[in-house]
Protein backbone atom coordinates (compact mmCIF):
# COMPACT_ATOMS: atom_id res chain seq x y z
CA UNK A 1 0.00 0.00 0.00
CA UNK A 2 1.17 3.54 -1.33
CA UNK A 3 2.60 5.78 2.13
CA UNK A 4 2.22 2.47 4.43
CA UNK A 5 5.27 3.93 6.85
CA UNK A 6 5.13 7.53 5.90
CA UNK A 7 3.50 7.87 8.72
CA UNK A 8 6.14 6.95 11.07
CA UNK A 9 8.60 9.13 9.86
CA UNK A 10 9.95 7.16 7.10
CA UNK A 11 9.80 8.32 3.52
CA UNK A 12 6.50 7.63 1.75
CA UNK A 13 7.82 5.12 -0.36
CA UNK A 14 9.51 1.59 0.76
CA UNK A 15 10.52 -1.79 -1.11
CA UNK A 16 7.42 -3.33 -1.50
CA UNK A 17 6.05 -5.96 -4.21
CA UNK A 18 2.75 -5.99 -4.80
CA UNK A 19 0.22 -8.49 -6.53
CA UNK A 20 -3.40 -8.48 -7.06
CA UNK A 21 -5.93 -9.17 -4.76
CA UNK A 22 -6.61 -12.32 -5.70
CA UNK A 23 -3.50 -14.10 -4.99
CA UNK A 24 -3.77 -13.23 -1.35
CA UNK A 25 -6.97 -15.54 -1.06
CA UNK A 26 -8.02 -18.98 0.05
CA UNK A 27 -6.57 -21.91 -2.65
CA UNK A 28 -4.95 -18.95 -4.85
CA UNK A 29 -2.56 -19.73 -7.20
CA UNK A 30 0.61 -18.11 -5.73
CA UNK A 31 3.17 -19.16 -8.19
CA UNK A 32 3.34 -15.30 -9.31
CA UNK A 33 5.84 -15.66 -6.18
CA UNK A 34 7.96 -17.54 -8.00
CA UNK A 35 8.30 -15.99 -11.54
CA UNK A 36 8.75 -12.54 -10.05
CA UNK A 37 10.82 -13.43 -7.31
CA UNK A 38 13.82 -10.97 -8.55
CA UNK A 39 11.86 -8.07 -7.16
CA UNK A 40 11.86 -9.46 -3.95
CA UNK A 41 16.13 -9.92 -4.48
CA UNK A 42 15.99 -6.54 -5.48
CA UNK A 43 13.91 -5.15 -2.82
CA UNK A 44 16.43 -6.83 -0.32
CA UNK A 45 20.02 -5.09 -2.55
CA UNK A 46 19.23 -2.91 -5.15
CA UNK A 47 16.23 -0.82 -3.90
CA UNK A 48 16.62 3.13 -3.09
CA UNK A 49 14.03 5.62 -1.99
CA UNK A 50 13.34 8.38 -4.11
CA UNK A 51 12.46 10.49 -1.02
CA UNK A 52 15.62 13.01 0.04
CA UNK A 53 16.43 12.69 3.58
CA UNK A 54 14.28 15.83 4.45
CA UNK A 55 11.32 15.33 2.61
CA UNK A 56 9.02 17.19 0.66
CA UNK A 57 9.13 20.69 1.26
CA UNK A 58 6.05 23.25 1.65
CA UNK A 59 4.41 23.40 -1.43
CA UNK A 60 3.88 26.83 -3.55
CA UNK A 61 1.02 28.52 -3.58
CA UNK A 62 -0.92 27.50 -7.07
CA UNK A 63 -2.10 29.71 -10.24
CA UNK A 64 -4.77 29.10 -11.92
CA UNK A 65 -6.05 31.36 -15.20
CA UNK A 66 -9.79 31.68 -16.34
CA UNK A 67 -11.22 34.06 -18.77
CA UNK A 68 -13.91 34.51 -16.47
CA UNK A 69 -14.64 34.07 -12.66
CA UNK A 70 -16.59 31.08 -13.53
CA UNK A 71 -13.87 29.60 -16.30
CA UNK A 72 -11.40 30.45 -12.94
CA UNK A 73 -13.03 28.49 -10.57
CA UNK A 74 -13.90 25.73 -12.53
CA UNK A 75 -10.17 25.22 -13.74
CA UNK A 76 -9.11 25.32 -10.10
CA UNK A 77 -11.77 22.46 -9.11
CA UNK A 78 -10.57 20.69 -11.67
CA UNK A 79 -6.51 21.32 -11.00
CA UNK A 80 -7.87 19.90 -7.70
CA UNK A 81 -9.96 16.93 -8.71
CA UNK A 82 -6.53 16.21 -11.28
CA UNK A 83 -4.36 16.37 -8.44
CA UNK A 84 -6.55 13.76 -6.15
CA UNK A 85 -7.32 17.05 -3.59
CA UNK A 86 -10.91 16.63 -3.90
CA UNK A 87 -13.92 14.78 -3.23
CA UNK A 88 -16.10 15.09 -6.45
CA UNK A 89 -18.36 17.79 -5.15
CA UNK A 90 -17.41 21.16 -5.69
CA UNK A 91 -14.28 22.69 -4.06
CA UNK A 92 -14.01 26.35 -2.77
CA UNK A 93 -10.05 27.42 -3.73
CA UNK A 94 -8.42 28.20 -0.74
CA UNK A 95 -7.64 31.26 -1.72
CA UNK A 96 -5.16 33.37 0.68
CA UNK A 97 -7.56 35.56 1.69
CA UNK A 98 -10.64 33.06 2.43
CA UNK A 99 -7.99 31.25 4.14
CA UNK A 100 -6.76 33.87 6.38
CA UNK A 101 -10.83 34.74 6.95
CA UNK A 102 -10.82 31.42 8.45
CA UNK A 103 -7.99 31.48 10.47
CA UNK A 104 -9.98 34.24 12.63
CA UNK A 105 -11.62 31.21 14.70
CA UNK A 106 -8.08 30.63 16.57
CA UNK A 107 -5.97 32.61 18.57
CA UNK A 108 -3.35 30.27 17.97
CA UNK A 109 -0.08 30.45 15.22
CA UNK A 110 -1.13 29.17 12.01
CA UNK A 111 1.99 27.27 11.87
CA UNK A 112 1.43 25.49 15.03
CA UNK A 113 1.82 21.62 14.58
CA UNK A 114 -0.61 18.83 15.57
CA UNK A 115 0.72 16.22 14.52
CA UNK A 116 1.20 14.09 11.39
CA UNK A 117 -2.34 12.57 9.19
CA UNK A 118 -1.43 8.72 9.21
CA UNK A 119 -0.92 7.00 6.96
CA UNK A 120 1.08 9.54 4.69
CA UNK A 121 2.50 11.61 6.97
CA UNK A 122 1.67 14.56 5.82
CA UNK A 123 2.59 17.66 8.48
CA UNK A 124 -0.78 18.55 9.84
CA UNK A 125 -0.59 22.19 10.94
CA UNK A 126 -3.65 25.04 12.07
CA UNK A 127 -3.39 26.16 8.80
CA UNK A 128 -3.80 22.88 7.08
CA UNK A 129 -7.11 22.73 8.94
CA UNK A 130 -7.98 26.24 8.09
CA UNK A 131 -7.15 25.32 4.43
CA UNK A 132 -9.40 22.08 4.35
CA UNK A 133 -12.40 24.01 5.82
CA UNK A 134 -11.80 26.62 3.39
CA UNK A 135 -11.90 24.33 0.87
CA UNK A 136 -15.73 22.29 2.61
CA UNK A 137 -17.52 25.66 2.32
CA UNK A 138 -16.42 26.28 5.75
CA UNK A 139 -16.55 29.61 8.25
CA UNK A 140 -14.07 30.61 10.71
CA UNK A 141 -16.11 29.72 13.81
CA UNK A 142 -16.01 26.16 12.85
CA UNK A 143 -12.55 26.29 12.94
CA UNK A 144 -12.14 25.68 17.03
CA UNK A 145 -14.32 22.66 16.85
CA UNK A 146 -12.35 20.88 13.41
CA UNK A 147 -9.24 21.55 15.44
CA UNK A 148 -10.00 19.78 18.48
CA UNK A 149 -11.45 17.05 16.19
CA UNK A 150 -7.64 16.93 14.65
CA UNK A 151 -6.12 16.86 17.46
CA UNK A 152 -8.64 13.97 19.25
CA UNK A 153 -7.67 12.38 15.24
CA UNK A 154 -4.21 12.02 15.22
CA UNK A 155 -3.83 10.95 19.23
CA UNK A 156 -2.43 7.15 19.34
CA UNK A 157 -5.71 6.30 21.45
CA UNK A 158 -8.38 7.07 18.92
CA UNK A 159 -6.36 4.07 16.61
CA UNK A 160 -6.94 6.54 13.64
CA UNK A 161 -3.49 5.09 12.21
CA UNK A 162 -4.92 1.44 11.60
CA UNK A 163 -8.35 2.85 10.88
CA UNK A 164 -7.31 5.35 7.90
CA UNK A 165 -5.86 2.20 5.82
CA UNK A 166 -8.26 -0.81 6.23
CA UNK A 167 -10.74 -2.43 4.80
CA UNK A 168 -13.74 -2.08 7.45
CA UNK A 169 -14.84 1.47 6.39
CA UNK A 170 -14.52 3.27 9.65
CA UNK A 171 -15.57 7.23 9.45
CA UNK A 172 -15.04 9.18 12.48
CA UNK A 173 -18.07 10.12 14.58
CA UNK A 174 -17.50 13.28 16.54
CA UNK A 175 -20.21 14.25 19.19
CA UNK A 176 -20.06 17.82 20.09
CA UNK A 177 -21.14 19.02 23.64
CA UNK A 178 -21.31 22.36 24.89
CA UNK A 179 -23.10 26.23 24.23
CA UNK A 180 -20.71 25.92 21.27
CA UNK A 181 -22.84 23.70 19.18
CA UNK A 182 -25.83 25.36 18.95
CA UNK A 183 -23.76 28.53 18.65
CA UNK A 184 -22.52 27.66 15.80
CA UNK A 185 -25.34 26.06 14.21
CA UNK A 186 -24.20 22.70 14.86
CA UNK A 187 -27.58 19.98 14.55
CA UNK A 188 -28.35 18.06 17.23
CA UNK A 189 -32.63 17.64 16.12
CA UNK A 190 -33.88 16.71 13.02
CA UNK A 191 -31.76 15.22 10.15
CA UNK A 192 -28.71 16.06 12.56
CA UNK A 193 -26.63 13.55 10.13
CA UNK A 194 -27.92 14.77 6.95
CA UNK A 195 -27.54 18.12 5.03
CA UNK A 196 -29.17 21.02 6.91
CA UNK A 197 -29.09 24.29 5.30
CA UNK A 198 -30.22 25.78 8.64
CA UNK A 199 -27.64 24.13 10.23
CA UNK A 200 -24.97 23.23 7.94
CA UNK A 201 -21.87 23.31 10.15
CA UNK A 202 -21.80 19.70 10.70
CA UNK A 203 -21.27 18.78 7.08
CA UNK A 204 -18.17 21.55 6.57
CA UNK A 205 -16.29 20.40 9.48
CA UNK A 206 -16.93 17.13 8.76
CA UNK A 207 -15.89 17.44 4.95
CA UNK A 208 -13.60 19.71 6.01
CA UNK A 209 -12.03 16.19 8.85
CA UNK A 210 -12.43 13.79 5.35
CA UNK A 211 -10.30 15.97 3.09
CA UNK A 212 -7.75 15.82 5.78
CA UNK A 213 -7.73 12.54 5.98
CA UNK A 214 -7.28 12.21 2.29
CA UNK A 215 -5.21 15.42 0.93
CA UNK A 216 -2.54 15.29 4.16
CA UNK A 217 -2.99 11.26 5.27
CA UNK A 218 -2.98 9.75 1.75
CA UNK A 219 -6.46 8.14 2.68
CA UNK A 220 -7.55 7.57 -1.09
CA UNK A 221 -9.49 5.19 -2.17
CA UNK A 222 -7.73 1.88 -3.42
CA UNK A 223 -4.35 3.21 -2.57
CA UNK A 224 -3.96 4.84 0.91
CA UNK A 225 -7.07 2.86 2.07
CA UNK A 226 -8.85 -0.34 1.32
CA UNK A 227 -12.13 1.07 2.64
CA UNK A 228 -14.37 -1.41 0.46
CA UNK A 229 -17.12 0.64 0.52
CA UNK A 230 -16.25 4.00 2.80
CA UNK A 231 -19.91 4.97 3.81
CA UNK A 232 -20.55 8.02 5.15
CA UNK A 233 -17.29 9.41 4.05
CA UNK A 234 -18.18 12.59 2.22
CA UNK A 235 -19.01 14.69 5.20
CA UNK A 236 -18.18 12.05 8.36
CA UNK A 237 -20.38 12.53 11.23
CA UNK A 238 -20.46 15.89 13.10
CA UNK A 239 -23.86 16.61 15.46
CA UNK A 240 -24.01 18.12 18.70
CA UNK A 241 -25.78 16.58 21.70
CA UNK A 242 -29.21 17.93 22.42
CA UNK A 243 -28.28 19.18 25.44
CA UNK A 244 -31.36 21.09 25.87
CA UNK A 245 -33.54 17.96 26.04
CA UNK A 246 -31.35 16.12 28.37
CA UNK A 247 -33.59 14.97 31.13
CA UNK A 248 -32.90 16.16 34.38
CA UNK A 249 -30.00 13.92 35.98
CA UNK A 250 -28.40 12.50 32.74
CA UNK A 251 -25.33 13.80 31.97
CA UNK A 252 -23.82 15.43 29.31
CA UNK A 253 -21.75 12.42 26.51
CA UNK A 254 -18.63 14.57 27.33
CA UNK A 255 -18.77 15.13 31.13
CA UNK A 256 -19.44 10.97 31.27
CA UNK A 257 -17.12 9.32 29.24
CA UNK A 258 -14.57 12.55 29.44
CA UNK A 259 -15.05 14.33 32.48
CA UNK A 260 -15.51 17.74 30.78
CA UNK A 261 -17.55 20.22 33.30
CA UNK A 262 -21.16 20.31 32.23
CA UNK A 263 -21.09 23.25 30.32
CA UNK A 264 -18.05 22.87 28.53
CA UNK A 265 -17.36 23.32 24.76
CA UNK A 266 -16.13 19.52 24.03
CA UNK A 267 -15.80 17.34 21.43
CA UNK A 268 -15.84 13.32 21.37
CA UNK A 269 -13.95 11.46 18.63
CA UNK A 270 -14.89 7.92 17.94
CA UNK A 271 -15.19 5.53 15.04
CA UNK A 272 -18.20 3.94 13.53
CA UNK A 273 -18.38 1.13 10.53
CA UNK A 274 -22.60 1.09 10.26
CA UNK A 275 -25.61 3.33 10.26
CA UNK A 276 -28.62 1.71 11.18
CA UNK A 277 -31.83 3.63 11.81
CA UNK A 278 -34.05 1.35 14.59
CA UNK A 279 -37.58 1.81 14.81
CA UNK A 280 -38.25 1.33 18.67
CA UNK A 281 -41.83 3.00 18.71
CA UNK A 282 -44.75 0.81 19.80
CA UNK A 283 -47.65 -0.03 17.14
CA UNK A 284 -50.68 -0.58 18.99
CA UNK A 285 -52.31 -0.02 23.04
CA UNK A 286 -48.91 -0.67 24.80
CA UNK A 287 -48.32 1.52 28.16
CA UNK A 288 -45.21 3.29 28.49
CA UNK A 289 -43.70 1.17 30.61
CA UNK A 290 -44.32 -1.58 27.87
CA UNK A 291 -43.41 0.52 24.50
CA UNK A 292 -40.04 1.71 26.08
CA UNK A 293 -38.76 -1.94 27.39
CA UNK A 294 -40.31 -3.13 23.89
CA UNK A 295 -38.04 -0.50 22.04
CA UNK A 296 -35.06 -1.18 24.25
CA UNK A 297 -35.37 -4.80 23.13
CA UNK A 298 -35.69 -3.92 19.86
CA UNK A 299 -32.27 -1.87 19.88
CA UNK A 300 -30.50 -4.80 21.84
CA UNK A 301 -31.53 -6.82 18.73
CA UNK A 302 -29.87 -4.62 16.52
CA UNK A 303 -26.35 -4.88 18.44
CA UNK A 304 -26.10 -8.28 18.90
CA UNK A 305 -24.07 -8.71 15.98
CA UNK A 306 -20.49 -10.29 14.89
CA UNK A 307 -18.65 -7.15 14.35
CA UNK A 308 -15.67 -8.29 14.40
CA UNK A 309 -13.85 -4.94 13.67
CA UNK A 310 -15.30 -4.13 16.94
CA UNK A 311 -13.09 -6.12 18.56
CA UNK A 312 -10.63 -3.15 18.33
CA UNK A 313 -12.62 -1.09 20.68
CA UNK A 314 -14.04 -4.58 22.93
CA UNK A 315 -11.49 -3.72 26.21
CA UNK A 316 -11.22 0.53 26.04
CA UNK A 317 -13.36 2.11 22.78
CA UNK A 318 -16.89 1.18 22.15
CA UNK A 319 -19.35 -1.11 20.80
CA UNK A 320 -21.31 1.85 19.00
CA UNK A 321 -22.66 5.47 19.58
CA UNK A 322 -26.97 5.37 20.09
CA UNK A 323 -28.98 8.22 19.77
CA UNK A 324 -31.74 8.65 21.38
CA UNK A 325 -34.52 11.63 20.44
CA UNK A 326 -35.12 13.62 23.58
CA UNK A 327 -38.88 12.75 23.72
CA UNK A 328 -37.88 9.54 24.10
CA UNK A 329 -35.18 10.35 26.70
CA UNK A 330 -37.67 12.07 28.78
CA UNK A 331 -40.36 9.94 28.40
CA UNK A 332 -37.89 7.00 29.74
CA UNK A 333 -36.30 9.32 32.48
CA UNK A 334 -39.89 9.54 33.42
CA UNK A 335 -39.97 5.87 34.04
CA UNK A 336 -36.53 5.31 36.12
CA UNK A 337 -34.45 4.87 32.74
CA UNK A 338 -31.00 6.66 33.01
CA UNK A 339 -28.20 6.67 30.90
CA UNK A 340 -26.43 3.96 33.10
CA UNK A 341 -29.42 1.68 32.74
CA UNK A 342 -29.81 1.83 29.44
CA UNK A 343 -25.83 0.61 29.39
CA UNK A 344 -26.42 -1.77 31.50
CA UNK A 345 -29.87 -3.18 29.99
CA UNK A 346 -28.03 -3.21 26.16
CA UNK A 347 -24.79 -5.09 27.51
CA UNK A 348 -26.87 -7.56 28.96
CA UNK A 349 -29.02 -8.30 26.08
CA UNK A 350 -27.05 -7.68 23.18
CA UNK A 351 -24.76 -10.66 24.04
CA UNK A 352 -24.27 -13.63 21.92
CA UNK A 353 -23.95 -16.93 22.07
CA UNK A 354 -21.36 -19.03 21.85
CA UNK A 355 -23.14 -21.15 19.15
CA UNK A 356 -23.66 -18.62 17.07
CA UNK A 357 -19.87 -17.07 17.37
CA UNK A 358 -18.83 -20.70 16.27
CA UNK A 359 -21.01 -21.25 13.35
CA UNK A 360 -19.88 -17.41 12.15
CA UNK A 361 -16.02 -18.33 12.49
CA UNK A 362 -16.15 -15.72 15.38
CA UNK A 363 -13.77 -17.22 17.35
CA UNK A 364 -10.67 -17.57 15.31
CA UNK A 365 -10.82 -13.25 15.13
CA UNK A 366 -11.26 -13.56 19.13
CA UNK A 367 -8.51 -16.25 19.57
CA UNK A 368 -5.95 -13.72 17.18
CA UNK A 369 -6.91 -10.50 18.97
CA UNK A 370 -3.78 -8.21 20.45
CA UNK A 371 -5.79 -7.59 23.78
CA UNK A 372 -5.61 -10.90 26.34
CA UNK A 373 -9.42 -9.08 27.39
CA UNK A 374 -10.83 -9.92 24.18
CA UNK A 375 -8.98 -13.56 23.92
CA UNK A 376 -9.82 -14.31 27.11
CA UNK A 377 -13.68 -13.27 26.31
CA UNK A 378 -14.44 -16.35 24.20
CA UNK A 379 -15.22 -18.47 27.70
CA UNK A 380 -17.92 -16.34 28.28
CA UNK A 381 -21.07 -17.36 26.90
CA UNK A 382 -23.16 -15.67 25.84
CA UNK A 383 -20.32 -13.50 24.71
CA UNK A 384 -20.95 -10.01 25.74
CA UNK A 385 -20.19 -7.59 22.31
CA UNK A 386 -17.89 -5.31 24.35
CA UNK A 387 -16.07 -5.54 27.94
CA UNK A 388 -18.09 -3.39 30.20
CA UNK A 389 -21.40 -1.59 29.99
CA UNK A 390 -20.03 1.48 30.17
CA UNK A 391 -18.61 1.48 26.76
CA UNK A 392 -21.52 2.20 24.92
CA UNK A 393 -21.79 5.60 24.18
CA UNK A 394 -25.18 6.99 24.81
CA UNK A 395 -25.87 10.60 23.64
CA UNK A 396 -29.46 12.08 23.04
CA UNK A 397 -30.09 13.80 19.78
CA UNK A 398 -32.41 13.38 16.76
CA UNK A 399 -35.66 15.29 16.21
CA UNK A 400 -38.40 15.45 18.37
CA UNK A 401 -39.75 12.45 17.45
CA UNK A 402 -40.45 9.06 19.35
CA UNK A 403 -40.49 6.14 16.79
CA UNK A 404 -36.88 5.82 16.04
CA UNK A 405 -33.15 5.64 17.21
CA UNK A 406 -30.00 5.54 15.63
CA UNK A 407 -27.09 3.19 16.08
CA UNK A 408 -23.74 3.95 14.85
CA UNK A 409 -21.85 0.52 15.23
CA UNK A 410 -18.17 1.17 16.51
CA UNK A 411 -14.72 -0.01 14.85
CA UNK A 412 -13.41 2.85 17.88
CA UNK A 413 -10.01 1.31 19.19
CA UNK A 414 -10.98 4.47 21.45
CA UNK A 415 -12.99 7.75 22.50
CA UNK A 416 -11.09 10.49 22.43
CA UNK A 417 -12.42 13.69 24.21
CA UNK A 418 -10.69 17.24 23.40
CA UNK A 419 -11.52 20.43 24.95
CA UNK A 420 -12.90 23.24 22.44
CA UNK A 421 -10.63 26.50 22.57
CA UNK A 422 -12.36 29.55 21.49
CA UNK A 423 -10.31 33.09 21.03
CA UNK A 424 -11.29 36.13 22.45
CA UNK A 425 -13.40 37.74 19.66
CA UNK A 426 -15.68 34.39 19.02
CA UNK A 427 -18.72 36.53 19.50
CA UNK A 428 -17.51 38.84 16.56
CA UNK A 429 -17.31 35.69 14.46
CA UNK A 430 -21.19 34.79 15.91
CA UNK A 431 -22.13 38.37 14.73
CA UNK A 432 -20.74 38.12 11.20
CA UNK A 433 -22.50 34.89 10.70
CA UNK A 434 -25.82 36.31 11.96
CA UNK A 435 -25.05 39.14 9.24
CA UNK A 436 -24.16 36.56 6.80
CA UNK A 437 -26.72 33.58 7.05
CA UNK A 438 -29.60 35.28 9.18
CA UNK A 439 -30.79 34.53 12.42
CA UNK A 440 -30.52 31.63 13.91
CA UNK B 1 -8.36 37.49 -17.89
CA UNK B 2 -8.62 36.00 -13.99
CA UNK B 3 -6.41 34.64 -11.64
CA UNK B 4 -7.36 32.42 -8.44
CA UNK B 5 -4.16 31.77 -6.09
CA UNK B 6 -4.79 29.02 -3.62
CA UNK B 7 -2.85 26.76 -1.12
CA UNK B 8 -1.61 23.59 -1.93
CA UNK B 9 -3.80 21.22 0.30
CA UNK B 10 -1.34 18.16 0.53
CA UNK B 11 0.63 19.92 3.08
CA UNK B 12 4.91 18.72 3.77
CA UNK B 13 6.20 15.50 4.56
CA UNK B 14 8.94 15.53 6.84
CA UNK B 15 11.26 12.40 6.18
CA UNK B 16 12.80 11.75 10.13
CA UNK B 17 14.56 7.94 9.69
CA UNK B 18 16.06 6.88 6.40
CA UNK B 19 14.85 3.07 5.11
CA UNK B 20 17.44 0.71 6.20
CA UNK B 21 20.62 0.44 4.02
CA UNK B 22 20.58 -2.48 1.41
CA UNK B 23 22.57 -5.26 1.98
CA UNK B 24 25.24 -5.79 -1.20
CA UNK B 25 24.65 -9.05 -2.36
CA UNK B 26 22.71 -12.08 -0.53
CA UNK B 27 25.35 -14.46 -0.73
CA UNK B 28 26.21 -15.66 3.13
CA UNK B 29 23.91 -13.46 4.25
CA UNK B 30 21.45 -13.88 7.33
CA UNK B 31 17.86 -13.98 6.30
CA UNK B 32 14.97 -13.22 8.66
CA UNK B 33 10.64 -13.11 8.35
CA UNK B 34 8.02 -11.70 10.17
CA UNK B 35 4.85 -12.50 9.56
CA UNK B 36 1.69 -11.64 10.20
CA UNK B 37 -0.06 -15.26 9.58
CA UNK B 38 -2.44 -13.23 7.11
CA UNK B 39 -3.27 -13.59 3.58
CA UNK B 40 -1.95 -16.50 2.45
CA UNK B 41 1.29 -15.61 4.25
CA UNK B 42 1.59 -19.73 5.64
CA UNK B 43 2.11 -20.49 1.58
CA UNK B 44 3.51 -17.40 0.20
CA UNK B 45 6.31 -17.10 3.04
CA UNK B 46 7.90 -20.66 2.81
CA UNK B 47 7.38 -20.93 -1.22
CA UNK B 48 10.11 -17.74 -0.75
CA UNK B 49 11.95 -18.96 1.76
CA UNK B 50 13.19 -22.28 -0.37
CA UNK B 51 13.23 -20.03 -3.51
CA UNK B 52 16.03 -17.79 -1.86
CA UNK B 53 17.73 -21.18 -0.58
CA UNK B 54 17.84 -22.57 -3.90
CA UNK B 55 19.22 -19.97 -5.71
CA UNK B 56 21.50 -18.49 -2.67
CA UNK B 57 23.61 -21.44 -2.05
CA UNK B 58 25.20 -20.95 1.41
CA UNK B 59 22.75 -18.34 2.71
CA UNK B 60 20.74 -18.40 5.76
CA UNK B 61 17.26 -18.39 6.32
CA UNK B 62 15.43 -18.62 9.53
CA UNK B 63 12.39 -20.11 9.93
CA UNK B 64 9.07 -18.22 9.03
CA UNK B 65 7.86 -18.46 12.69
CA UNK B 66 11.14 -17.63 14.10
CA UNK B 67 9.96 -14.41 15.42
CA UNK B 68 6.43 -13.90 16.90
CA UNK B 69 3.85 -13.83 14.15
CA UNK B 70 0.65 -12.15 13.77
CA UNK B 71 -0.87 -8.34 13.60
CA UNK B 72 -0.96 -8.13 17.23
CA UNK B 73 2.38 -8.51 18.29
CA UNK B 74 4.54 -8.06 14.58
CA UNK B 75 4.85 -3.95 15.22
CA UNK B 76 6.10 -4.40 18.65
CA UNK B 77 9.20 -3.06 20.25
CA UNK B 78 9.54 -6.65 21.48
CA UNK B 79 9.56 -7.97 18.30
CA UNK B 80 11.85 -5.66 17.01
CA UNK B 81 14.57 -6.40 19.57
CA UNK B 82 14.20 -9.80 19.38
CA UNK B 83 14.82 -9.12 15.59
CA UNK B 84 17.80 -6.97 15.87
CA UNK B 85 19.12 -9.58 18.68
CA UNK B 86 19.07 -12.40 15.98
CA UNK B 87 21.70 -11.17 13.60
CA UNK B 88 19.85 -11.17 10.24
CA UNK B 89 21.43 -8.62 7.48
CA UNK B 90 17.50 -8.50 6.33
CA UNK B 91 14.09 -8.99 6.96
CA UNK B 92 10.74 -9.30 4.67
CA UNK B 93 7.82 -8.23 6.22
CA UNK B 94 3.90 -10.16 5.03
CA UNK B 95 1.77 -10.27 4.22
CA UNK B 96 -0.85 -6.74 3.17
CA UNK B 97 -3.72 -6.82 0.96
Amino acid sequence: MTNAVAGLGLAPDAAMVTFPIEMFLPGSDISPVQTRKREFYDGLTAWRSAFAADGAGEAPMIRVEGASVEDAFARANNLMLANRWGDGLPLWPPTRQRVDWILGGTAQPRRRPLGTFPPRGGVTTIESCAIALAMAGGRPEYLPVLVAAIEAFLDPESGSAQLQAASGSAFPVVIVNGPIGAAIRLNAGFGCLGPDPQRPAGASIGRALRLLQQNLGGALPGIGTMANYGGLRYTNVVFAEDEANLPAGWAPHGTERHGFAAGTSSISLAFANGATNIRRRGAKKETPEEDALQGMYRMADFMRTPNMPGLAGYEHGTPGVLMLPGVVAQTMAGLGWTKASIREFLWEHSRISAEHLRRAGCPAWIEIDASKVVRESIDLDPWPITASPDNFIIVVAGGGHPTNSYWLQGYSPGVVGRAIELPAAFDRLLADAERDLGPR
Amino acid sequence: MVTLEFHDPSGAIEVKQAHAPRVRALAGKRIGFVSNEQWQAYRMLPLLKTLIETDFPGIEVLPIDAFPQGNAVIGSEETAALVKASGVDAVIIGNAA
